[in-house]
């Protein structure tokens, strides 16, 4: 098949084209009657293909592998909407969620969101002090830090604005926009009690200074009883050291909570009695509410949830009535483990129950699934999904009564597709 | 008989305690239900750590006590790090500077990015204006506005609308800005950028107003109070802070909002009865994707022309951020009007100006670890990129 016969499969439909080529080539080629259930043959499965006939190239040609080339545009995507004046210094670019499978995300997929552009650390310059309210302050190299026991944990990063721009009504068309602010993956690093434990931490110490040592030294402020449960100092992901765009060689991994909270390219925490109120802490990362008033402190990332298949990127136009097709999606919370997802085809009136599958961890994503017949009618489809803090997804309504629509942060009302009589699949809202 | 019901009763309560039992057992196998208990600070779940078990993982038990790598830092190297600052002014340098100082390095530093007098308008954040008038609670009017119809107002959030302390400011302007090469102003540019901005935001200090020939300096900087000071909940000031923000993160079906469980005929808790709901569609589609959105599972088209030269990747991650575009008043790469006029001057005569700086053109484009000679490529490819 040529390049040009393989676009016009993805746009018609794919069992229409062999039906099609069944009927003219069992005629042309034998003029015997056969029965209609017969398709025509494959010239894929009939002939030998390329690269078996061919060797392939040597096995070490790609030191650092690469994906397939036929799969150049699973990739990482952003806009001049997503950045300040169309500088992607300062900017988010979206992982294509859509287009992965389970719950880890590659590595050159992570989403990324920069401040001051991607620094590029040189390992053996790169140094982290912790100080203040601490009987011993410590300063670390890179090897050093390694020398410490090491834990992996398998966590989402999501930044709070995901779905920022659809506040006021349905903005992106597609799953990749729409709720590719985050991704997961496996995390190794050392848990942060692991050192305190050694470097005392004092009684007063009430919060902690994170800071980053790019240009913009980003930094935020934590509170102390969240560093001594579950915050680790990380420097690999997914079995490699960090990505430059994740913070290599090192960032703070604070599970569950905003990713800008999880502070890149690290250089220093500090102690302290009081919240420091840095930028990103003030002017932003604050949700602004209907009262005037805004949230600070907003951690935990939300109880949510999104269809991935069907999407507007991997919709149901090839699918025929009375096809069974399993609809997929991805659930996460930041405030515990995902406990079920429940999806309504009707824009929320009545649910079912989906089932989760494989690994279902804390403050990491879950796959969920439903099979379902598909019936060729125009639906309204949603997820919601519950965990066990006692979190429900909101509709779109009830989180605008509670918050408003100027919160810009930690949006987790439900998404719904609309899925056309002809499978297209479309992102819309449903609101008063 | 008798005998017999007790026997049963027996009975029945073995099974009924066993059967709970079997269902304890069977929580602790689901996957997913993990022991846990409420109560974390951000109103999620704890889950704890015991015989080598966290949720799904294992880990080590061992004792780690003793562990210690690294070393004491010097009381030099602390001083050189521990520079933030809190807003009761710890950490605030020695240093001043004037409005009037602030408003000449404000024009040639941070004007292109941020707009005359911090007013926006070039996509960058907008740092001054928009009003401050209160309310009878004391809460900035303007920014109670919901954007719930096409052409409403914005709540806008500037310093003087919405930041809740102005030694954020200093200590932001410092580490972060200008934006091409950051740390790059001295404490007295800082205070005097700082004066600046507060003036343009109608900032008072003691209930003076900050004039012209106003200056800045940490006791003052202190003394500050934006009109959103109290703008931002839960409390996170005092000994109380952290109690404070588990208390409000508790009660999040009140404080930030949760939907309902309901399966069947349910209807949308958040509608108020009267008005109908809707579907609601894109309205505009976005268009500028980068790159493009594609699906097709086909080879990449062939690249053309082969490699980039070491000047246009120098070009690309130190001079592009101003030249790319001609909003920042830099000639644009590509623009052959542009590029003519600044080589009347003569190659040599640019090449000084590149290395030493011009107008709002920082020394090496803010890159110092560029060699003389690595400029020239640079400025060489510029100029050839630009005919
Ligand atoms: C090249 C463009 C550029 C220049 C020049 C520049 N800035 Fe910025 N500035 C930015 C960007 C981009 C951001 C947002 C960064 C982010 O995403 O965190 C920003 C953010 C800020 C903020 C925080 C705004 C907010 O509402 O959170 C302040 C304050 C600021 N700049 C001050 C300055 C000052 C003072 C100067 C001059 C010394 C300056 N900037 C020069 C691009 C620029
Ligand atoms: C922060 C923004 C900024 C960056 C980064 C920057 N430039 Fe410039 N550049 C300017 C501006 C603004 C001018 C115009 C200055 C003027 O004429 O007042 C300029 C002018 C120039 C000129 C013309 C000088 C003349 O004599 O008219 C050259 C050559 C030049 N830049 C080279 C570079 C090179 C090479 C780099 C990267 C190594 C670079 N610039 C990075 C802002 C920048």
């Amino acid at each position: 098949m040529n390049r040009e016969q393989e676009e016009k499969l993805t746009s018609a439909s794919r069992r229409d084209f062999f039906k099609k080529t069944a009927s003219v080539s069992a005629v042309a080629a034998t003029g015997i009657m056969v029965p209609s259930t017969v398709l025509a043959d494959d010239p894929n499965i009939i002939h030998h293909v390329k690269w078996g006939t061919t060797l392939g190239y040597e096995c070490n040609k790609y030191p650092y592998g690469m994906p397939s080339p036929y799969e150049h545009n699973v990739v990482r995507r952003t806009s001049a909407l997503m950045s300040s004046a169309g500088d992607m210094h300062a900017a988010i670019s979206m992982t294509p969620i859509a287009e992965l499978e389970g719950i880890i995300v590659p590595n050159g997929l992570h989403f990324t969101r920069t401040h001051n552009g991607v620094a590029q650390v040189d390992p053996t310059k790169w140094r982290l002090m912790i100080h203040g309210l601490v009987e011993k302050p410590i300063v670390l190299t890179l090897e050093q830090l390694k020398r410490y026991p090491n834990e992996s944990r398998i966590l989402f990063l999501e930044c709070p604005s995901n779905s920022a721009a659809e506040w006021k009504g349905p903005q992106f068309g597609t799953a990749q926009f729409v709720k590719g602010m985050m991704s997961c993956a496996e995390w190794t690093g050392v848990r942060l009690k692991t050192i305190l434990d050694e470097l005392g931490l004092k009684p007063e110490a009430k919060w902690m200074l994170a800071e980053g040592s790019d240009g913009s030294e980003m930094s935020r402020t934590l509170p102390v009883e969240k560093v001594l449960d579950d915050v680790m100092i990380v420097y690999a992901q997914n079995g490699e050291a960090l990505r430059n765009e994740q913070g290599y060689p090192v960032r703070l991994m604070a599970p569950g909570w905003e990713a800008n909270l999880c502070v890149k390219w690290l250089k220093r925490l500090e102690f302290g009695d009081k919240p420091w109120y840095a930028k990103e802490e003030t002017s932003k990362y604050t949700a602004l509410t209907a009262s005037g008033k805004a949230i600070q402190h907003f951690y935990a990332l939300e109880t949510n949830s999104i269809i991935t298949s069907p999407a507007p990127e991997r919709d149901w136009k090839d699918l025929e009535k009375g096809d069974l097709v399993e609809i997929e999606g991805l659930a996460w919370s930041g405030y515990g483990t995902i406990k079920g997802v429940d999806i309504s085809f009707d824009g929320g009136k009545n649910w079912v129950e989906a089932q989760l599958k494989g690994l279902v961890l804390p403050k990491a994503w879950t796959r969920f699934s439903y099979m379902y017949k598909y019936e060729g009618k125009p639906l309204l489809l949603q997820s919601r999904s519950y965990d066990d803090s006692g979190n429900v997804q909101p509709t779109v309504n009830q989180e605008k009564a509670v918050v408003g629509v100027e919160c810009v942060y930690h949006r987790n009302a439900m998404i719904t597709w609309a899925v056309s009589d002809m499978g297209e699949v479309s992102n819309v809202q449903i609101r008063s | 008989m008798f005998k017999l019901d007790r026997k049963l009763i027996i009975i029945g309560m073995t099974l009924a305690l066993s059967s709970t039992l079997a269902v304890a057992a069977a929580a602790e196998c689901i996957p997913g239900v993990y022991k846990s208990k409420p109560g974390a600070i951000d109103g999620g779940v704890i889950y704890p750590r015991k015989d080598g078990v966290y949720t799904a993982y294992r880990y080590n038990t061992q004792s780690t006590k003793g562990v210690w790598f690294g070393r004491t830092p010097t009381a030099n190297e602390i001083k050189a790090w521990d520079t933030d600052v809190l807003p009761d002014g710890t950490g605030l340098p020695e240093g001043e500077g004037s409005v009037e100082e602030g408003d000449e390095l404000y024009e040639a530093q941070c004007a292109v990015c941020h707009g005359e007098f911090g007013g926006g308008g070039k996509g960058y954040p907008q740092l001054a204006g928009g009003n401050q008038d209160k309310d009878e609670n004391g809460i900035v009017k303007t920014l109670k506005n919901q954007r719930l119809e096409p052409g409403m107002d914005a709540p806008k959030r500037t310093i003087g609308t919405y930041w809740p302390k102005a030694t954020t400011l200093f200590s932001y302007i410092r580490d972060a800005m200008p934006y091409a090469h950051p740390k790059s102003l001295t404490n007295d540019q800082v205070y005097a950028i700082t004066a600046y901005l507060l003036a343009q935001n109608d900032v008072e200090i003691d209930g003076q107003e900050m004039d012209d020939d106003f200056v800045l300096n940490k006791d003052k900087l202190v003394k500050v109070v934006l009109a959103n000071a109290n703008g931002f909940y839960p409390d996170i000031d005092g000994p109380k802070g952290p109690d404070n923000v588990k208390a409000f993160f508790a009660d999040r079906a009140k404080n930030i909002g949760a939907g309902i469980r309901c399966m069947k005929d349910c209807k949308d808790p958040g509608m108020d009865g009267k008005t109908e709901a809707k579907v609601m569609k894109i309205k505009y589609e976005m268009k500028d994707v980068v790159p493009p959105y594609a699906y097709a599972k086909d080879l990449p088209p062939e690249t053309e022309g082969g490699s980039v030269s070491k000047a246009e990747k120098q070009y690309d991650t130190s001079c592009k951020l101003c030249h790319g575009t001609d909003t920042m008043g830099a000639p644009k790469v590509g623009d052959a009007t542009a590029w003519a006029a600044v080589m009347k001057k003569g190659m040599d005569k640019v090449l000084v100006n590149a290395i030493k700086g011009i107008g709002g053109m920082p020394p090496k484009g803010g890159n110092t670890d560029l060699s003389d000679a690595d400029i020239k490529s640079i400025v060489e490819f510029m100029v050839g990129a630009s005919k």
